[in-house]
């Protein structure tokens, strides 16, 4: 019997999808896990996988749009008969633009489930407010009106349950195995997640290391995040429950910035600070970058903002941008990351300051940047005063850590 | 109301706090005369004016032929030149015989003479179902008059407003249609003594609550309170306005109300299908309060039928309290 590839629902108010291209060819082998196809929806792209192993047969054609949980195409097993698509209905078929008008007004489950989706949400403007006050995505509320409506007691608990673990254990914590001495915190940055820290990994191993995924970022829930001084007490919570006597901070970008404004706040439980790129050193950040990055919902409008971040735009490939908008498909995510923005960055300009942390900072500092990032201006560095030290980077952009992680580990290391 | 000395508050009869209004009219402003069919004599057709021409005389309050084109007309014309009539109709209905009185003249003459004459008449509308009077006899036409320009059109609910609605409308300087509920005749209630107005233009919040906003006129102001009470015992908290006036309709009551309930009823006897209600749901629907909705707006209007003879039907027809006690729970319950 083959196995159906159907076509997967992967935002919450999908209805269809359209094919954009296939990696395999019909009679082609492909593994389970493969690529096997591109789809691009309403909110984004992204790359569907093979669901098993076998002899692609019956493809949809690209540029078909296909309803949710239809077959684009069927898995044989090898030697297995191929003839007619086993589903009766053609596995291309379109998606009606409306259900035919039937003569008989008989109700059609089948349908009821597919037409909200298609006409978009309902919500009610009370609750449509309320999500754009709190920064909510209305596709991640569940609506629990007459069919489907979103009210704003649905949005209302949406906000109440991701406001409360605020008060402890809100933010997805992940360690790396081994390492023994003082651990080292990552804070990444901005519209990016704890996984970015992996290229870096491997020279700092020796140390336990526990990354934090900022709000609205990684694994970590949406809070409302009304400005930086609430960003910068969630992190102090969140340091205070992991309970560690003393630790190393590496921060990158608004990560920096935390770090930053940690140490300031916790001076003695700090053995040495590392600000990369950091943010809150001065006014001036590319503020159309951090919109082109929030607002992007797919690979095309993503990619040349992925570019500007490095010096050397040839690493910011197509598997890696493709990576990092997959990363990014949730619009709740990049919702929550829009409504950040806008606090922390309101019309493209740093609204918090640190540079007074900065001079009273106690534990040892070091400064790393690339002389080539155009998100923050290197120059911000030249803020820091005295022991702080200062290491600057030719030909390095905006992620030092992923343009140049020997480079950057090797520093590290040598402090850590 | 007279802020020097607190008046006595009695309780009177809707029809007895009415008399007690044109009483006090024709004793202080001798410019004041009521003119109907029936009114003299006869006492009205619901015993409104009584014995008002045993105290005042046929000169001041008049029997008109069984014309209400000409009654209105005289009354009109006397409006024009200086008095301050009140006509009464027998039944609202007979509005149309009127219209042209009423919509050509009384509403467009000081427009069509550049504000040199105004045209201080009050008429009064017994209106509305429920007395067994069948389909000529029953209707609600509120909303034909709250549709010209030119013309005040109020709906009193409760005796006090039924005396200071009209004791206002004698002191306005245009035309003012008042239309009563039949059966609000004998409804009793406060009403101070003395002379006082009813502010036109000015909704009553009757019942404050936060689930939802009921906007109801007339009699449906009253079924409403009691669905609002009804309610009130499974914790649904109803805000009830009284429009009281349904031109100039009270916009800021109305709106506040719906920006802090977010959700909007509208109940009303006259024909559901272009009626007040749907002024009232147009009016929030266009204003900033839509934003504040958390429900589709939802009208209890009369039934796309004339009123029917049979009793029951009769009832079926027009909104009841358990009609509004259903639609009020179903709305702000997140049902509809």
């Amino acid at each position: 019997m083959p196995t159906e590839v159907i076509m997967p629902k992967v935002d919450m108010d999908m209805a269809s999808g359209t094919i954009m291209a296939w990696h395999a060819e019909a009679g082609q082998m492909v593994d389970a896990g493969d690529p096997l196809f591109d789809i691009e929806t309403d909110k984004a792209a992204m790359e569907v996988e093979a669901p098993a192993s076998g002899i692609l047969h019956h493809l949809a054609p690209e540029g078909t749009k296909i309803a949710i949980g239809e077959p684009v195409a069927w898995l044989y097993a090898e030697g297995e008969e191929v003839g007619a698509p086993p589903s009766a209905a053609p596995a291309a078929e379109e998606v009606p633009a409306a259900p035919a008008p039937k003569e008989e007004a008989a109700p059609e489950p089948a349908h009821a489930a597919a037409i909200p989706a298609a006409e978009g949400l309902r919500a009610t403007p009370r609750a449509r407010g309320l999500a754009r006050e709190g920064g909510i995505d209305l596709a991640a509320v569940a609506g629990t009106g007459p069919r489907g409506r979103i009210q704003a007691g649905d949005v209302a608990a949406l906000l109440k349950a991701s406001a409360a673990p605020a008060q402890g254990g809100a933010l997805s914590i992940t360690r790396a195995k081994g390492g023994t001495g003082t651990p080292v915190i990552l804070l990444h940055g901005f519209a990016s997640d704890a996984a970015s820290w992996a290229p870096l990994e491997p020279a700092l191993r020796h140390r336990p290391l526990i990354r934090i995924d900022l709000p609205g970022h990684g694994g970590s829930p949406t809070l409302p995040i009304p400005d930086f001084a609430a960003l910068a007490a969630l992190i102090r919570r969140t340091f205070t429950e992991l309970d560690l006597a003393r630790a190393h901070l590496v921060g990158h970008s608004l990560g920096g910035a935390l770090a930053l404004a940690l140490a300031d706040t916790r001076p003695r439980n700090i053995e040495s600070l590392t600000l990369i790129a950091p943010a809150g050193l001065g006014p001036e950040i590319d503020g159309a970058a951090l919109t082109g990055i929030t607002r992007a919902t797919r690979l095309e409008s993503l990619a040349p903002w992925l570019r500007r971040l490095v010096h050397d735009e040839t690493i910011v490939t197509d598997g890696y941008a493709r990576a990092v908008m997959t990363a990014r498909a949730d619009p709740g995510l990049r919702a929550a990351q829009a409504g950040m923005a806008e606090a922390l960055f309101p019309d493209g300009v740093q609204a918090f300051d640190l540079r007074a942390a900065l001079a009273r900072l106690q534990a040892p500092t070091r400064i790393l940047w690339g002389r080539r990032d155009r998100i923050i201006p290197w120059r911000h560095a030249l803020e820091a005063k005295g022991a702080v030290a200062l290491h600057l980077f030719e030909n390095i952009g905006h992620l030092p850590q992923i343009e140049a992680p020997e480079e950057i580990g090797k520093l590290l290391a040598a402090h850590l | 109301m007279n802020a020097e000395n607190t008046p006595e508050v009695r309780t009177l009869s809707y029809a007895e706090a009415i008399r007690e209004a044109m009483d006090i009219a024709l004793a202080e402003d001798e410019r004041v005369v009521l003119m109907g069919e029936d009114i003299g004599v006869y006492g009205g057709a619901f015993q409104v004016t009584g014995d008002l021409v045993e105290k005042y005389g046929e000169t001041r309050v008049m029997d008109t032929p069984i014309s209400e084109l000409g009654g209105a007309g005289v009354a009109v014309g006397a409006a024009l030149t200086g008095l301050r009539p009140i006509f009464e109709f027998q039944f609202s209905d007979f509005a149309t015989l009127a219209m042209e009185q009423i919509v050509n003249q009384a509403a467009k003459l000081r427009y069509m003479l550049g504000g040199a004459v105004s045209v201080p008449v009050v008429m009064r509308f017994p209106a509305g179902s429920g007395t067994g009077a069948a389909a000529q006899h029953s209707q609600s036409l509120e909303a034909w008059l709250g549709h010209v320009p030119g013309l005040k059109v109020v709906q009193p609910s409760t005796p006090e407003d039924a005396k200071g609605l009209l004791l206002a409308a004698l002191d306005d300087p245009d035309p003012v249609m008042i239309f009563e509920h039949k059966l609000l005749y004998k409804m009793q209630g406060p009403v101070p003594e003395g002379r006082y107005h009813t502010p036109i233009g000015k909704a009553a919040i009757r019942r404050v609550g936060s689930d939802l906003s009921i906007v109801a006129t007339s009699i449906m102001a009253q079924k409403a309170i009691a669905a609002a009470d009804e309610l009130g015992k499974s914790g649904v908290e109803a805000e009830v306005i009284d429009l009281r006036t349904v031109r100039p309709m009270d916009r800021e009551t109305v709106l506040a109300s719906v920006r802090k309930t977010g959700r909007l009823l509208c109940v009303y006897e006259g024909v559901k299908t272009l009626g007040v209600g749907a002024e009232v749901s147009a009016m929030v629907a266009e204003s900033d309060a839509f934003d504040f909705l958390d429900a589709p707006i939802v009208r209890l209007g009369g039934a796309d039928a004339p009123i029917p003879y049979n009793p029951e039907l009769e009832k079926a027809v027009v909104p009841q309290v358990p009609d509004i006690v259903e639609a009020a729970a179903a709305l702000a319950q997140g049902r509809t």
